[in-house]
């Protein structure tokens, strides 16, 4: 009997602590906004109404370190609970072991057949196993600014001859003192700029990161995006360090006539030039067009404690409505089918360039070297080719060699 | 008795234990772990794979250009930065130690740029180098210094000057503090005797002056030198190398390669041989600075 009481009593106990445990959950996680208007504490309260017991401590890491810090806090054992993330990223996140599979979770999620089509395949691993969760997406267009392009009589570039003509034209000195006022076009040659001239190189025939950076076709490309800035100076000089906020700024007040980039500044660029901005695919060149995929997911780090709580946070991100407060504010697109029926936090010319980039939009190859291509081939190399101190082959050969070894 | 002289002999270094314990834990352990890291394979992104290299790493890194295209840096970094930062600050602590009204005043304002965070100064020289906006340029234009805006961050012949301009800024202070406080302790009676005997300010500056201070330069130096050479903070900020390698140093790369690139094993082998080259020059220079003081 005292046996059985003893028995009793630790099984109570250990309910009970299971249950205290349960009460006290957190989910540390890590995002990045580069708006202002942030909408986190909203839903964190929301979700925290909603699954009393849960915590969630989330935590907006700047951008620019954002991958140093996830990667160097997996290694340090301080990683978060679940984090957003990028594809390019995943592979080596597989890699160091700190992503939880989240397949069977997915699977039995009632949000799961409201996903748009393709989604949940696009953000699968190699090893066909899915740790990401969608959580929005863009694709990248070209902005122009249409009063720029009136007063001057300029048709939009649909190709990479068109493009060069009418970036020549609209760089100009419009005071009359010697100084160029306006760039035709906003060049991002610091980290994150590989987009841009992806869209000038790799739509060309044959061209491919992966086993397709040395032919003709693809130093051509490079050598068109350095001919723009050395020889026609239709970027701005502070191209080759220029970053988002230098290029997106620039083109706000005024200083470049186009630039690249994705639905998630519209607003502000509407907010900064009204009807004086619009969107249209980028431009086809070296024979094919290619825009980038902007993904982001969110994922459950394998070191989470309660990774239950932790798919519920994400999951919850994903879920129709939540899903719209999530966007609303990163100003890019939702995921969920039902949140997207009758969008109108955008207006329509940019959704409709982006539903129009779709067809030839690609993610950059899901291997571990990409990592190192975003963060330190590409902008090394690409500055370099900039200010003339490699040639467009030497460029194309050292992404070569990364994607080669 | 024996237990008193026992309690004696024992006491200091139970006193000094937690400070040594601490120190092997937060500085020689680390340190240790760096070299005994630069003699593997390690990446981090590939955490069990932890294969001994021998000295693979070093012989790699004196054969990457991007080495001694960062040593040059840290070289010129180091060779500009130093002297310029003493010059200031010993013409700024002359200044300062001549009587004026409003003196406390400029001792005050003089230290500001030491006492903002780097990052700070880093983010408001980038505005003011800006092309566009920066007042660097507006300022030259209008006086007809040049003709157009010049991108001082963005071309690697201006990216390494600019940064080391503002690292000077940032620096000078330093000196400057510290230099006067050995001019004032320098007696007045030396200089009223140098008066009497006829000499020149210029030669009661070289006989007096430098000779008072000379101890605290040598310290200042070393100290600074030691800090230039490992900070990159200002750099990562301003340009994180860019554009291309043009301000790339050592550490910046080391820390590139370590926290961007996840190659803890080459990371730590560059860190290393920047250790190893800096505590030679700081040899050389204790040796001779050392002998010319005494």
């Amino acid at each position: 009997m005292t046996i059985f009481k003893t028995l009793g009593l630790a099984s109570s106990a250990l309910a009970l602590s299971a249950a205290i445990a349960s009460a006290d959950s957190t989910v540390r996680f890590w995002y990045h906004f580069d708006n202002a208007d942030n909408p986190m504490d909203e839903l964190v309260a929301s979700f925290e109404a909603a699954n009393p017991g849960i915590t969630v401590e989330a935590e907006n890491i700047p951008w620019n370190s954002y991958y140093d810090n996830l990667y160097t806090a997996v290694i340090g054992g301080n990683a978060p609970d679940a984090a957003m993330v990028k594809m390019f990223a995943q592979p080596r996140l597989i890699g160091m072991g700190a992503l939880e599979p989240i397949g069977e979770r997915i699977d039995a999620w009632e949000g799961k057949s409201d996903l748009q089509d393709n989604l949940l395949e696009l953000t699968k691993a190699e090893d066909g196993q899915s740790y990401y969760l969608p959580v929005q997406y863009v694709v990248l267009y070209l902005y122009y600014r249409p009063d720029m392009f009136a007063d001057l009589g300029l048709e939009v570039p649909k190709t990479c001859e068109d493009f060069r003509n009418v970036a020549k034209q609209l760089t100009r000195d419009t005071d009359g003192d010697g100084q160029t006022d306006i760039y035709g076009f906003g060049f991002r040659g610091g980290k994150g700029g590989h987009d841009h001239w992806g869209s000038f190189t790799l739509g060309g025939d044959g061209v491919n990161l992966v086993g397709g950076m040395e032919n003709d076709n693809a130093i051509a490309g490079t050598q068109f995006v350095m001919d723009l800035f050395q020889e026609d100076k239709v970027f701005p000089p502070s191209a080759p360090n220029d970053g988002f906020q230098e290029t997106i700024g620039g083109f706000k007040a005024g200083k470049t006539a186009m630039t690249i980039h994705h639905i998630g500044s519209a607003n502000g660029m509407v907010e900064a030039l009204g009807d004086n901005v619009d969107a249209a695919p980028v431009p086809s060149c070296g024979g094919g067009q290619w825009t980038a995929y902007g993904d982001e997911s969110t994922a459950v780090l394998s070191s989470a404690e309660d990774k239950d709580a932790a798919w519920k946070w994400i999951s919850f991100l994903s879920e129709s409505g939540n899903n719209a407060k999530f966007n609303e504010a990163t100003g890019q697109l939702p995921v969920t089918k039902s949140d997207s029926d009758g969008w109108t936090l955008h207006p329509k010319r940019f959704v409709d360039a982006t539903v129009n980039s779709l067809p030839f939009a690609h993610l950059l190859p899901n291997t571990p070297e990409t990592s190192d291509f975003v963060n330190t081939v590409w902008p090394v190399a690409m500055q370099r080719a900039l200010t003339g101190e490699i040639t467009a082959a030497e460029m194309n050969a050292e992404i070569a060699k990364l994607y080669g070894n | 008795m024996t237990g008193t002289r026992l309690g004696r002999s024992v006491l200091p270094y139970a006193m000094l234990s937690p400070a040594v314990i601490v120190t092997l834990a937060i500085v020689f352990l680390p340190m240790l772990q760096t070299a005994w890291m630069s003699l593997h394979d390690y990446v981090l992104f590939r955490p069990n794979d932890f294969t001994f290299v021998g000295l693979d790493n070093f012989i790699a890194a004196l054969q990457d250009e991007v080495f001694w295209i960062s040593l040059k840096h840290t070289v010129i970094w180091i060779g500009v930065t130093i002297p310029a930062q003493l010059l200031l600050g010993l013409v700024t602590a002359l200044l300062l130690n001549q009587n004026f009204p409003w003196r406390p005043v400029a001792r005050a304002l003089i230290i500001i740029p030491w006492a903002l965070p780097s990052v700070v100064i880093a983010l408001m020289w980038v505005w003011i180098y800006d092309s566009n906006y920066g007042v660097m340029n507006d300022f030259m234009l209008r006086l007809g210094l040049i003709e157009q805006a010049v991108p001082w961050l963005a071309d690697p012949k201006t990216a390494l000057g600019a940064i080391i301009l503002t690292l000077t800024w940032q620096g000078f202070p330093f000196f400057a503090v510290m230099i006067l406080a050995g001019l004032q302790s320098i007696p007045r009676s030396y200089y009223e005797a140098a008066s009497i005997d006829g000499a020149s300010t210029w030669r009661q500056f070289w006989h007096i002056t430098l000779p008072g201070i000379s101890g605290v330069l040598v310290t200042s130096v070393l100290l600074r030198t030691i800090w230039v050479a490992n900070s990159f903070d200002v750099i990562f900020v301003m340009t994180g190398g860019g554009p291309g390698y043009s301000t790339y140093t050592l550490p910046l790369y080391a820390f590139v390669k370590a926290r961007t690139n996840l190659d803890f094993g080459y990371g730590s082998a560059l860190a290393v041989l920047f250790t190893l080259l800096l505590m030679g020059v700081v040899m050389v220079y204790l040796r001779r600075t050392g002998k010319a003081v005494q």
